[in-house]
C-alpha cells in the first residue's frame, strides 16, 4: 500500500468530515489483493485475480451515524465523499430517537503484521494450480476408494492492508495475509450420493498449506465419504448421549453462543436481517448451560482465520469468555454497544472491505478444552452417537432452535466407537444443548469458516472449534 | 464516471491486451452508486453512501484464461494491470476454452428498469423510513427494524471481437421487520426499479400486522403439512432452482436437475423463466459477461425442464448455444419469473385441510445440492390452517423437503405476483404464492 498517500487520504477524510460538522470521524484506507485458482473435476478453470483500494469514512453528525466509501482515491473525491457522509448523517437525524455515542476514547498508535514465513504475494498461478492438482490427484479416479464425479476445488491467497485513523488520535496500520481452501465433493455409490463442503484456512503465507495438512485432510475426507456411502446404518431413535467432535462443537459455539452474544443483535440493530437474540441487555449472569459449558471467542490466536489484534474501530482486542461455567458472561462489543451497556469495548468490530461499515463480529469461537482425553470421554458413553462432521445446518434468528445433520457419525456402545450412521439429526434448543454438556476433552481442533452478517453482506473469516464435547440425554431428530 | 468514460477505460484495457497478442479480451467496467438507510427500534442506526467503479478484464491466450478486477481506472495503471495479468497467465495451464464469437454485436441500452430519480436519492430515504415505521406502528407493532437501499449501476463492455455496449439499471428496496410483545415479529418488503414504485406504507403495515398477530404464537406438531409459501419464501427456494439450472452447477455435482432435461421436475402449472432484462425487474443487463446478448430463457415449462443456463464454454460442452447467462466461469440467472396461477390467497387457504402459511424464512441450507434436500427456518408471520381456516399463529419450527418433490407437489399458485429481492434473495424473482403439499415440519428437542 502506498502508505504516505493512504495516510494523506485518511487524514484528509477525517479533517473534511470534522470541518463539515462531524463530532467524530474515522477513515479506513484498505487495500486488498487476491489470487484464486479453481479446478472442476480436474479441469483448470480461469484463474481470478483481484485488487481493490479505497477508503471508508464513518462519522457522527447531528447525533447520527453516517458511512461513505469510494475507490476513487483523488483528494477531491475523498473530500466530497467525507462531506456526503456528514450531510446524510445530519439528514437522517429526523428518524433518530437517541443520539449515537461511543465509549471513552483510548487513542492508540500501532503497526502490526500477522506472521508469515513465505510471503503470500508469492502465490502465483502455478503455485495455486500445483497445490490443487496435488489435492485432486489424491481423490480423482476413485483413488480415495470412492467415485467423486463432482469435485470443485478453490485455493486462494489474499492480503489485506489497512490504515485506520480517527479524530480521537488513533492510528493503526495492519497487514493480514491469508490462505484459504474451499471444496465441494460429491460422492456416488450406485444411486446413493453424499456431499461434503470443506473449508480450511489460516492467517499466514504459503506455509499454511503444509501447516494445515491440506492435501492429506482432503484425501481423508474423500475416504470417509466412501465409507459413509457403503457402511452407514440407521441412527437410533431412543434417548442417547451425544459426542460432538471439534467440528460440531465449533459450529454450535458459533451459531448458538457467539451470534446471540453479539451486542448489536441483543440491542436490536440487526433485527431486519440476521435477526436479534434470545438474550436481552440484562441477561449477563443468566445460567444457560451446565457448569461444564464454557465457550469463548479469541481474536488473538496467532495463525487463526479470525486473527484481529486491533479491530476496525482502532480498539485493541482481547479474548472474550462468552459462557463461563454455564453462565452468560460477556457480550461481543463495538464502541457504540459498549457505551450503551456501560462497559468497555472488547474489540469485536470488523469490516471485510473498505466499502463496508465495521460491525460486531466473532473471530475464533470455540468450546474451551476440558480435562478428559478423547478416549476417556468416549468411555463415559454407554449408548450414544458421535457426530464427527456435518452437512446441512441452520438456526432460527433468535438463536434458540438449531439443527446439525451429520455426514460422518458413529454409534457408541459401552464406551466403544462402533459403526457408521446415516445422517443423524441433532435438532435442539440452545438451553437444552448447553445444559446437557457433561464433559469436554483436551483435544482441540479448529475449522475455517466464513461468517455471514450485515447489510450489505459481509462474509468474515473466522475459526470455529473446540474439543470433543459430551452431551447427555438427547433425543435425535429426523429428516 | 458516465458510460462514455467507462468505455474509455475499456478501450485502454482491450488495446493493451491486443498489443500483447492475446487471442481474446473482454473488458467490462461497472460503476455503482448506492445510498442505504438502516433503522432499528424505530430509530435510524446508520446511513451509507457508496460510490465505486470496477474494471474486470478477461484474457485468453493459447487456451490459458484469466480474469482480474481492479478499482484503479487511471490509463497507465490499467495498462500495467493488463500487462501484469498477461504475464501471470503464462504460468497457467490450458483450461476449457471457447473463442469469442467472430461477429461483433453492438448493444444498445435497454430503456427498462431505470429511474433517473434514483441517481441521487439519499436525503429522501429518512422520510421513506419514517413512513414505513409509522405504518408498522399503526398496524400494531411496538418497534421496527429495516433498511432502504437505493441505487444505480452503469455498465460498459468492450471485447476484442468488436462487441461493445452500455446499459444501466436502478433499484430501490425496502425490507422492514416489525416486533410486538413477546418478541413476535412480522416482515414486509417492497422492491421496485423506480422511486415511485416503492410502497413503504404497504410493507410497514404488512410487517406490523403480522407482528401483532404473532403475539400468541405456539409450536405446531411435527409432521407433514400442506404449506402455503409467500412470494418471499418461495423466491428464496426458487432462486436455488435458478442456480441449479446453471450448467456449471450440473458439471460440478451441485445440481438436483442433473440428467433431467426433458423430464418432469415440477407440477404442470409451474413454469420458470429467466430474463436478461424485463419490465419491473430489478437487475440484469442486455449483454452478459462475454458480450453475448441476453434474452428470455425458459428453464421449466409446464413442469418440464427445458434446458440449462449457459455461457460460451458450457454451451460448447453441451453442444448447444449460449443462453446469454455468462458469468465468465459460472452461468447464472438474471431475473427469474415464476408463472402465475389462477387462485387468490383466500382461495388457497380455503383449499388447505391441514396446512401452514409461511410469510418469511431464512437460513436455507442443503444436505446435498445433488439431491436437492434442504431445510429452512420460517420466521415472522406463520399460521396454522385447519379445514380451510386460519386457526392460530405458529413459531419454533423448521420446514424441510427436496426441491424435486416440492415443486412436483405444487397444487396451486396465486394470480397475483410480487417482485422479491432482499437479504435472503439475491436474484430478483417475480413470484406468486405457492401451495405445496406434503412438506415436512419439524421441531427442536428440549
Amino acid at each position: 500500500m502506498g502508505t504516505e498517500q493512504a495516510k494523506d487520504m485518511a487524514e484528509l477524510a477525517v479533517a473534511k468530515a470534522r470541518e463539515a460538522g462531524a463530532s467524530y470521524a474515522e477513515a479506513r484506507v484498505q487495500k486488498t489483493w487476491g489470487r484464486q485458482f479453481a479446478l472442476k473435476n480436474g479441469e483448470p478453470q480461469p484463474s481470478f485475480f483481484s485488487e481493490g483500494y479505497g477508503v471508508g469514512i464513518r462519522v457522527i453528525a447531528g447525533g447520527a451515524l453516517g458511512f461513505a466509501a469510494t475507490n476513487d482515491m483523488k483528494g477531491s473525491t475523498v473530500a466530497d465523499v467525507a462531506g456526503r457522509a456528514v450531510k446524510l448523517a445530519k439528514a437522517s437525524s429526523q428518524v433518530l430517537l437517541k443520539p449515537v455515542e461511543l465509549d471513552a476514547p483510548r487513542a492508540i498508535k500501532k503497526k502490526w503484521a500477522a506472521p508469515e514465513t513465505q510471503k503470500v504475494e508469492d502465490a502465483d498461478a502455478s503455485w495455486l494450480r500445483g497445490v490443487l492438482m496435488e489435492v485432486d490427484g489424491r481423490i480423482a479416479d476413485g483413488k480415495a476408494g470412492v467415485k467423486l464425479p463432482g469435485r470443485l476445488l478453490f485455493l486462494s491467497a489474499s492480503l489485506e492492508e489497512k490504515l485506520f485513523v480517527n479524530s480521537d488520535g488513533t492510528n493503526v496500520e495492519g497487514r493480514h495475509p491469508r490462505v484459504n481452501f474451499f471444496g465441494s465433493l460429491t460422492a456416488l455409490e450406485g444411486s446413493e450420493t453424499v456431499q461434503r463442503f470443506i473449508q480450511q484456512g489460516e492467517t499466514g503465507g504459503l506455509e499454511v498449506v503444509k501447516r494445515i495438512r491440506l492435501v492429506e485432510k482432503i484425501e481423508e475426507e474423500a475416504k470417509t465419504m466412501g465409507k459413509v456411502l457403503r457402511e452407514a446404518g440407521k441412527p437410533p431413535t431412543d434417548v442417547v448421549d451425544v459426542v460432538l467432535s471439534p467440528e460440531l462443537s465449533g459450529i454450535a459455539a458459533h451459531e448458538s453462543v457467539g451470534h446471540p452474544q453479539e451486542a448489536d443483535r441483543v440491542l436490536g440493530r440487526e433485527g431486519a436481517q440476521a435477526g436479534e437474540s434470545y438474550l436481552k441487555a440484562d441477561s449477563l449472569g443468566m445460567k444457560i448451560g451446565s457448569d461444564a459449558a464454557n465457550v469463548s471467542d479469541d481474536p488473538t490466536l496467532e495463525h487463526s482465520n479470525g486473527f484481529t489484534p486491533v479491530d476496525d474501530e482502532g480498539v485493541e482486542s482481547r479474548k472474550r469468555r462468552l459462557i463461563k461455567d454455564g453462565v452468560i458472561n460477556e457480550f461481543l462489543h463495538n464502541r457504540m454497544t459498549a457505551r450503551q451497556l456501560g462497559v468497555s469495548g472488547n474489540g469485536a468490530s470488523r469490516a471485510v472491505s473498505f466499502d463496508r461499515e465495521p460491525i460486531i463480529r466473532m473471530s475464533n469461537t470455540f468450546v474451551e478444552p476440558g480435562d478428559y482425553s478423547t478416549e476417556e470421554l468416549i468411555k463415559e458413553v454407554k449408548h450414544g452417537v458421535f457426530f464427527k462432521s456435518f452437512t446441512e445446518w441452520n438456526i432460527d434468528d433468535k438463536r434458540l432452535n438449531q439443527r446439525y445433520v451429520a455426514l460422518e457419525a458413529n454409534l457408541i456402545e459401552k464406551g466403544e466407537v462402533r459403526g457408521l450412521l446415516k445422517a443423524p439429526v441433532l435438532e435442539i434448543t440452545t438451553p437444552k444443548l448447553w445444559g446437557s454438556v457433561k464433559a469436554r476433552s483436551k483435544h482441540m481442533e479448529f475449522e475455517a469458516a466464513t461468517c455471514g452478517k450485515g447489510d450489505p453482506s459481509q462474509g468474515a473469516p473466522v475459526w470455529t472449534g473446540g474439543p470433543e464435547t459430551l452431551l447427555s440425554g438427547i433425543r435425535l431428530g429426523a429428516r | 464516471m458516465r458510460e462514455t468514460e467507462l468505455q474509455e477505460v475499456n478501450e485502454v484495457a482491450v488495446k493493451a491486451a491486443q498489443s500483447l497478442g492475446v487471442d481474446d479480451a473482454v473488458a467490462m467496467t461497472a460503476r455503482g452508486s448506492s445510498r442505504m438507510i438502516r433503522f432499528a427500534n424505530n430509530s435510524v442506526t446508520t446511513i451509507n453512501y457508496l460510490d465505486e467503479t470496477e474494471l474486470t478484464v478477461y484474457l485468453a491466450k493459447d487456451k490459458k484464461r484469466t480474469i482480474a478486477s481492479t478499482s484503479d481506472m487511471g490509463a497507465e495503471s490499467v495498462k500495467k494491470f493488463v500487462k501484469d495479468l498477461f504475464d501471470t497467465a503464462k504460468g497457467l495451464s490450458p483450461s476449457e476454452y471457447v473463442p469469442l464469437p467472430t461477429k461483433a454485436t453492438k448493444h444498445a441500452p435497454s430503456p427498462l428498469g431505470y429511474d433517473k430519480r434514483l441517481e441521487d436519492a439519499g436525503e429522501e430515504l429518512p422520510a421513506l423510513a419514517k413512513r414505513a415505521i409509522s405504518a408498522s406502528t399503526s398496524a400494531g407493532a411496538k418497534r421496527a427494524a429495516g433498511v432502504i437501499d437505493a441505487g444505480t449501476v452503469e455498465y460498459a463492455i468492450l471485447a476484442s471481437n468488436g462487441t461493445s455496449g452500455t446499459d444501466r439499471r436502478s433499484s430501490i428496496e425496502l425490507n422492514i421487520r416489525s416486533f410486538a410483545e413477546k418478541d413476535a415479529s412480522g416482515h414486509g418488503l417492497s422492491c421496485s426499479s423506480s422511486l415511485a414504485g416503492l410502497d413503504p406504507e404497504e410493507a410497514g403495515t404488512r410487517a406490523g400486522h403480522d407482528a401483532k398477530r404473532m403475539e400468541e404464537a405456539s409450536e405446531p406438531e411435527a409432521g407433514k403439512y400442506s404449506v402455503l409459501l409467500s412470494p418471499t419464501v418461495a423466491s428464496n427456494l426458487i432462486e436455488i432452482v435458478g442456480s441449479a439450472a446453471s450448467a456449471f452447477s450440473v458439471e460440478a455435482g451441485l445440481s438436483y436437475l442433473t440428467d433431467k432435461v426433458g423430464g418432469k421436475v415440477a407440477s404442470e402449472s409451474f413454469s420458470l423463466t429467466d430474463h436478461g432484462v424485463v419490465d419491473g425487474g430489478l437487475g440484469g443487463r442486455v449483454f452478459d459477461d462475454e458480450g453475448v446478448r441476453t434474452g428470455s430463457t425458459a428453464i421449466v415449462e409446464k413442469g418440464t425442464l427445458k434446458g440449462y443456463l449457459h455461457n460460451l464454454t458450457t454451451a460448447k460442452k453441451w453442444k448447444t448455444e449460449s443462453t446469454g447467462n455468462a458469468g465468465l466461469v459460472t452461468p447464472h440467472p438474471w431475473n427469474l419469473e415464476v408463472s402465475r396461477g389462477d387462485s387468490s390467497y383466500d382461495e388457497m387457504v380455503g383449499e388447505m385441510k391441514k396446512g401452514i402459511v409461511l410469510t418469511s424464512n431464512w437460513y436455507t441450507r442443503f444436505k446435498n445440492y445433488r439431491t436437492g434436500e434442504f431445510s429452512t427456518v420460517p420466521r415472522d408471520g406463520a399460521y396454522l390452517v385447519e379445514d380451510g381456516k386460519v386457526v392460530r399463529p405458529l413459531k419454533g419450527m423448521r420446514a424441510g423437503d427436496d426441491l424435486l418433490r416440492m415443486l412436483s407437489s405444487v397444487r396451486l399458485m396465486s394470480s397475483e405476483r410480487e417482485w422479491i429481492q432482499w437479504w435472503e434473495v439475491d436474484t430478483p424473482t417475480l413470484c406468486p404464492w405457492v401451495l405445496v403439499d406434503g412438506m415436512t415440519i419439524t421441531r427442536a428437542y428440549g
